[in-house]
């Protein structure tokens, strides 16, 4: 039986030129990855290794220079109709929320399912309060985004995210902004989603989370992935030294 | 809120003061030059009784109509034009672009009497554009390219994570503007436009120049009549004031009526 990956990325380059334009940084370097649905796909390595790149390439909100990406049978290419399609499927959450500050959460959770797929509003409505109550703040519907607390900021952008029924959902460093006591509240929302089946791809430090909730390590250093390995193998048993020298800097 | 009170009474101490001093000024130079105050005369340009005896609308008044509707249609002009010019010089289109910078050249380099005439003697002519049809063209195309500038670098100021998860979550860039980017855009920039606004109303004395009945006109043609020329500027300096204040308190009120919380 062949199943085919739900994402698909093949010699994927990213580069930029540093500020002066003298340099040019190999963000994201030969990366060649399937990920297939179901998966928990940890993303780790140093600052700079080219993690962010490489999730925000997957959603087209980064050009890349060449390769090919295929979410759900859609390639991302120049044509900006497959680009929406794409979108429409993945979900991203931000470090630093980017909820919608003049907005109610509820038209932060309801505006895109509204806008984009089209839904009645009382449909909205409905998928809005669901939502709300998985990532666990029903009281705050009709509260505007400065009222809340960074975790709660957070889980209300989760929601914002699975609002579109998303087939996959990128998470870039989703806990590195918060406050250390409402860091697990996001975790424990992000565990669940994993546990629900949800194909994740998670950018993060936070290496407990990986051995819970992740099923593969991509290790990234200088844009490459160095280690593509299952989550116990990697932490057991890490292969090339540069993975050995990050683990033992924050195990 | 207490810095904002002392700031405000400050002010008020300034003002005070500045008025005394023009007072002094004024009553020193009048007499000095045996100048004959008739302010009684003054009221009857504003309201006056017309042949029925019923109560109408004095030269000035009239007048003042005239600016209002000048002003009130160029600001909405300027605003779409100034929106339109930001966007286009936002967009991905190099022509777009080029041409709104032109625009945007030519309008803020040439002074705006140069403009009014070149419309009024050179372009309206040509089109039988009549001389109140001129003087809002050339007014909104002026301050239009001044609000263009006020809200590009409102929209510019918009953080990039908001452009990005509204992309993220498979919006449209007109979606994104329309919902996110725009509304952001318009708390922000509402302060510096009002202030356009009033920069507009200023400017609209200008079309006085053109033949065209506006509050400094009619001020003109009633000190040539009467040499009432202190009283009537003094008048019409108030008026214009009078306006300038309500628009921005008004825009004020409504500033501190909409804020969210951040
Ligand atoms: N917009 C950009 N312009 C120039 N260089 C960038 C830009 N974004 C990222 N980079 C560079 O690309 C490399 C990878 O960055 P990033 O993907 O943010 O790494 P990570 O998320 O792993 O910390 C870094 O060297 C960074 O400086
Ligand atoms: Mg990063």
């Amino acid at each position: 039986m062949l199943i085919e990956p739900i994402i698909s990325v093949n010699n994927l380059n990213k580069y930029f030129f540093s500020p002066d334009k003298s340099l040019k940084i190999d963000a994201v370097k030969n990366v060649t990855v399937d990920i297939f649905q179901g998966e928990v796909v940890v993303v780790i390595g140093p600052s700079g290794a080219g993690k962010s790149t490489f999730l925000r390439c997957l959603n087209g909100l980064e050009d890349f220079d060449s390769g090919t990406i295929v979410i759900d049978k859609i390639p991302l290419d120049h044509h900006h109709k497959n680009r929406l399609e794409i979108r429409k499927e993945v979900g991203m959450v931000f470090q630093s929320f980017n909820l919608f500050p003049h907005m109610t959460v509820g038209k932060n959770i309801s505006l895109a399912v509204r806008r984009v797929r089209k839904k009645s509003v009382s449909e909205c409505d409905k998928i809005t309060v669901d939502l709300l109550e998985k990532v666990g703040i029903t009281d705050k519907i009709d509260s505007y985004p400065g009222q809340l607390s960074g975790g709660q900021q957070q889980r209300v952008a989760i929601a914002r995210a699975l609002a579109m029924n998303p087939k996959v959902m990128l998470f870039d460093e989703a806990t590195s902004a918060l406050d250390p006591e409402m860091i697990s509240e996001v975790l424990d929302v992000m565990k669940n989603l994993a546990k629900d089946g949800m194909t994740m791809v998670v950018v993060t430090h936070e290496m407990g989370f990986a051995r819970e909730a992740g099923s593969r390590i991509l290790f990234m250093d200088n844009g490459e992935i160095v280690e593509d390995r299952k989550v116990e193998d990697f932490f057991l048993d890490p292969i090339e030294d540069r993975s050995k020298a990050f683990l033992s800097k924050v195990l | 809120m207490i810095f904002v009170r002392k700031a405000v009474f400050i002010d008020s101490i300034k003002y005070i003061l500045f008025l005394s001093v023009i007072v002094f000024i004024l009553t020193v130079s009048s007499s000095n030059m045996n100048y004959n105050w008739q302010w009684y005369r003054v009221p009857g340009y504003i309201f006056t009784y017309s042949a029925d005896g019923s109560l109408e609308a004095g030269r000035l008044l009239k007048g003042l109509g005239v600016t209002v509707r000048i002003s009130a249609i160029s600001l909405v002009l300027a605003f779409i034009i100034g929106m339109i010019t930001a966007l286009l010089r936002l967009s991905s289109s190099f022509a777009a672009r080029v041409v709104s910078r032109i625009y945007l050249e030519l309008i803020r380099n040439t002074p705006l009497l140069i403009q009014l005439f070149v419309i009024y003697f050179v372009i309206s002519p040509v089109f039988n554009i009549s001389p109140f049809v001129s003087a809002i063209l050339a007014l909104s195309l002026f301050e239009g390219a001044y609000a263009s500038e006020i809200i590009r670098g409102g929209i510019n100021a918009i953080p990039k994570g908001q452009w990005e998860s509204a992309y993220s979550l498979g919006m449209s860039s007109i979606d994104t503007y329309r919902y996110i980017i725009l509304p952001q855009t318009f708390k922000q920039v509402l302060p510096p436009l009002t202030g356009q606004a009033v920069s507009l109303i200023k400017d609209s004395a200008l079309v006085s120049t053109i033949a065209i009945f506006d509050l400094t006109m009619a001020g003109q043609a009633i000190i040539s009549e009467t040499f009432l020329t202190f009283e009537i500027w003094f008048t019409v300096a108030l008026i214009y004031l009078l306006m300038t204040v309500s628009i921005s308190t008004f825009v004020h009120y409504l500033e501190k009526r909409n804020s969210y919380a951040h």
